[in-house]
């Protein structure tokens, strides 16, 4: 009985995993896309900045291991 | 699966200074055709770049001076755009403005045959159509690299 159960599991996973040996990478002449401003994690800087300076020196939830603001967001 | 692991295709030896890449052509910008081996007997320098990648624009201008500096000595640049949209490689172009032939190559069959391993990436070739030389990625300091191995090419004897 296991090994039925085995054998029936084998083959559809055999069938996913070489599903996966068929995707080709990107290769990097091919990165256009990826490059594009809107790809990136933080897209705008301006924007990213500002979200950093609120997280370091009014939430005190990022920023150098020692040091943050106080909370006041005068810094 | 074991099986399909040893299907899978195998990623192509990237082309190593001693190679020589296969025959290859693409069209210029105003459409006439350029041949990799229409420059046998030169020095080429075939330089990769797209308009998505900051280094290749910062190349290009440098290898543009090399061309002028050596280009009576033997030595040409061809620029390989990978850009897939023409106007992206146009764009550029008027903004980082070169003499050396520019070639389009939207669907990337220049990359392939040398196996790029990044971009930006130069192949320098030798009179014989063999490379001599390759350089992935590019900062200033590179240049004087770049420019040795070139020198060094266009003393070398044929067959030497």
């Amino acid at each position: 009985m296991k090994r039925t159960i085995l054998g029936a599991m084998t083959v559809p996973l055999a069938l996913v995993c070489s599903a996966c040996v068929t995707i080709e990478p990107v290769q990097p002449w091919q990165r256009g896309d990826l490059a594009r401003a809107e790809m990136a994690f933080e897209p705008d800087p301006v924007q990213a900045a500002y979200r950093r300076h609120v997280e370091f020196s009014k939430e005190a939830a990022s920023g150098g291991a020692t040091l943050s603001g106080g909370g006041c967001g005068c810094n | 699966m074991a099986l399909a692991l040893l299907c899978a295709v195998p990623p192509a030896m990237a082309l190593q200074p001693g190679d020589a890449p296969p025959a290859l052509s693409a069209p210029r910008l105003d459409g006439s055709e350029l041949a990799l081996a229409t420059r046998r007997g030169q020095v080429v320098y075939v330089d990769f770049w797209a308009s998505w990648c900051a280094p290749c624009l910062q190349a290009m201008p440098a290898l543009d001076a090399l061309q002028d500096r050596y280009g009576a000595e033997g030595f040409t640049v061809i620029g390989v755009n990978v850009d897939t949209e023409r106007a992206a490689a146009v764009k550029m172009l008027e903004r980082v403005a070169v003499d050396f032939d520019i070639v389009l190559d939207p669907q990337g069959v220049w990359p392939q045959a040398f196996a790029l391993p990044a971009m930006p990436s130069g192949y320098l070739l030798d009179r014989e159509g063999v490379v001599r030389f390759v350089k992935t990625g590019y900062r200033t300091k590179d240049l004087p690299l770049i420019e040795a191995a070139v020198q060094r090419e266009l003393k070398r004897q044929p067959g030497g």
